[in-house]
């Protein structure tokens, strides 16, 4: 393994995020706690028995886990791929009961993938496919799930429904699941605990606020150019302007000015020290306006975009 | 059938329909396969032929019992053997492309079969009589030494190579390797040799005799057999081996399992018809588009019956009914296949997506 000195416990009904820069071998942590690969050191217990001691059966009742290569079946409607969850339950020729069934349609409903059982899966959009996969693995009715960055080839509002859902399994379903992700902000607001995995193969763990307060965070993330902040609980590039430039103004007009003004390469600060620009957002019926004095002139914007170019 | 409670029952009703007409056409291929030829006889006959019964015709009784009924059989099972061992092919790599032949079976056999008939120029006639006749028992024999070395080497590797890709690289190269050893044989050979070495790698369901079609009987029984008992396993495939192995499927021992089937159904038919090409890939393909499925519980019956069907018209093509020329049951298959797989394809909107594996 890459990381040492582990000490982990993963605990039903908690949903825990593990983050760390690529490369540091989280992919590699997962495959071993899920047995696809052997461990070289240490032992992982499940359920109080040694991960080795069980058979693959076994352990497909307990563990169940969703990959992160997207997959191809070809033609395969929603139903069938979320059955193939029953694999464990069922015989040599994969005879389903009515109650494999029952699982199949209710984890389908869980997802909140119902209306697409009858679809075929490569007709589905990226996120909906990572929903069926997503019931697929709870039709298992693992007591551990395991996914290895399920939100990588999501859009942003798909992402945060994967995170929710996962939060919701691990709390309205007594499961405990373990995902690996690059998503921060949304592991910081969703977790519960939060596995944090280093360039040095340390994982510290804990609330995510509690990451974020003592720093292990910014650490953990520390590049050249990149900070973390811990107001915000984002990561922001460290061009800190030269160039000061006094705000005022309020909502989200404010917010975002602020933003822009960030990119632009200016500091924004705190009082206004004379003789540097001075912009002032006035909200307004319909159109909003940006003011800026500088220089003794004073000139107004109808869109940030204007005011940075003036700038 | 893998059925949901609630599905619609269009789709069943459409499979049911389908397996129904796939059946009816065997029959009817079958009919048509012991009737025409270069000799017709009329269809009423055929069953009189079929038992020998008195006052027919003593000739149609001993082509239609001798010739006709082990080749119909010949290419039914043929048509089988390849379709289903080209299904689990392209379910293992995932490759649409694969067939049969992918892991380098044909290039054992064809080696085999190179050197009984060439390379006797050079060990002193070892297998000559194999020049004589086609079908001849050491042409068999050589197929199958060639073969089952093939397939012995692809089972002892495949217990230890980690990726299914690194195998069909593996056979790929073997194949290219082989080639080159046929090249050798066929460039310092006599005419006549490399002719009867050409007419063994067109293929053909004829020559095949009784005792031959017993043999091969039973070697298409116990590998589509083997096949029948992973529907599930192949399923899983379908998602990857990480996905089956947690699931709980033990994937060393399917993969051997698929390696086996695959391998002595493909090595079966090229020990007894030649390496015939195409039927493998395209059966496969075509059952998906006509059920829609990539499911294995319907795939497998599916490819038995269209396997049979599609091997059964090629066989009757190439006797090119009412002529007395043959063809080569390659360029059959290839000739009229290649151009219905083609409309396939391109008579469906979604093609690309729907035929993968």
């Amino acid at each position: 393994m890459i990381a040492d000195q582990l000490n982990l416990q993963l605990n039903p009904g908690e949903f825990v995020c593990l983050v760390g820069p690529n490369g540091v071998g989280k992919s590699t942590l997962l495959r071993t706690l899920t047995g696809l690969q052997p461990k070289l050191a240490g032992e992982i217990q499940l359920s109080g028995r040694k991960l080795e001691s069980y058979r693959p059966r076994d352990l497909a009742n307990q563990v169940s886990v969703v990959l992160t290569s997207p997959i191809s079946v070809g033609a395969m409607r929603v139903d069938e791929l979320a059955a193939m969850g029953r694999f464990p339950f069922t015989g040599l020729f994969d005879r389903m009961t009515e109650h494999d069934w029952e699982v199949v349609h209710e984890t389908l409903r869980v997802v909140g993938v119902d209306k697409l059982s009858h679809r075929y899966v490569h007709t589905l959009s990226d996120g909906e496919r990572q929903k069926v996969m997503i019931a697929r693995a709870l039709a298992q009715e693992p007591r551990l799930l395991v996914l290895d960055e399920p939100t990588a080839y999501l859009d942003l509002p798909g992402r945060v429904v994967v995170m929710n859902l996962l939060h919701n399994l691990a709390h309205g379903h007594d499961k405990a699941v373990l995902t690996s992700t690059h998503d921060l902000e949304l592991a910081l607001r969703h977790a519960d605990r939060i596995w944090l995995m280093d360039d040095e193969g340390r994982i510290s763990q804990g609330a995510p606020e509690d990451l974020v307060l003592n720093g292990s965070f910014a650490q953990a993330f520390n590049r050249a150019g990149v900070l973390f902040d811990p107001l915000s609980g984002t990561f922001d590039t460290q061009n800190s302007g030269s160039k000061s430039v006094f705000l005022e103004g309020q909502g989200s007009e404010l917010v975002w000015t602020q933003r822009a003004l960030h990119r632009a390469g200016f500091t924004v600060d705190e009082e206004w020290i004379p003789g540097s620009p001075r912009v002032c957002v006035r909200p307004q019926e319909g159109a909003t306006t940006w003011q800026l004095e500088y220089a003794g002139q004073t000139s107004a914007f109808a869109s940030i975009y204007d005011l940075l170019q003036s700038l | 059938m893998n059925q949901t409670p609630n599905s619609p029952m269009s789709t069943q009703t459409k499979r049911l329909w389908l397996f129904g007409l796939f059946l009816l056409l065997i029959l009817g291929l079958f009919l048509l396969n012991l009737a025409l030829g270069s000799v017709s006889i009329p269809l009423k006959d055929i069953w009189g032929s079929l038992i020998g019964r008195e006052g027919v015709k003593e000739s149609w009784v001993y082509i239609v019992q001798n010739s006709r009924l082990p080749r119909v059989l010949t290419a039914a099972l043929a048509g089988i053997a390849l379709s289903a061992s080209g299904l689990q092919m392209q379910t293992m790599f995932r490759n649409p492309l694969a067939d049969p032949f992918i892991l380098g079976i044909n290039s054992g056999a064809s080696l085999g079969v190179a050197i009984a008939i060439l390379g006797s120029g050079f060990v002193g006639g070892l297998f000559l009589p194999a020049l004589t006749l086609r079908g001849e028992f050491s042409l068999v024999l050589a197929a199958s030494v060639g073969a089952g070395l093939v397939l012995a080497l692809i089972l002892l590797v495949g217990r230890w190579v980690q990726n299914p890709t690194t195998l069909l690289i593996l056979g790929l190269m073997f194949g290219h390797a082989t080639g080159a050893i046929v090249s050798i044989l066929v460039y310092f050979s006599a005419p006549e040799r490399i002719q009867a070495y050409s007419i063994w790698s067109f293929g053909s369901f004829s020559g095949v005799n009784w005792t031959q079609l017993n043999v091969m009987a039973i070697v298409v029984l116990v590998g589509v057999g083997l096949m029948a008992l992973l529907p599930k396993g192949l399923n899983a495939l379908l998602l990857g081996e990480d996905y089956a192995r947690t699931m709980g499927l033990n994937v060393g021992l399917l993969r051997f399992v698929v390696l086996l089937s695959a391998s002595v159904l493909s090595g079966a038919v090229t020990a007894f018809c030649g390496p015939i090409g195409f039927i493998g890939v395209a059966v496969p393909h075509i059952a998906r588009n006509l059920f829609k499925t990539s499911n294995h519980k319907i795939l497998i019956p599916a490819i038995i019956l269209i396997g049979a069907a599609v091997s059964m018209a090629a066989s009757l093509i190439a006797q090119l009914p009412g002529s007395q020329l043959v063809l080569p049951i390659n360029v059959v298959t290839s000739l009229f296949g290649a151009p219905f797989v083609v409309w396939v394809v391109l008579k469906r909107k979604r093609g690309a997506t729907s035929f993968s594996v």
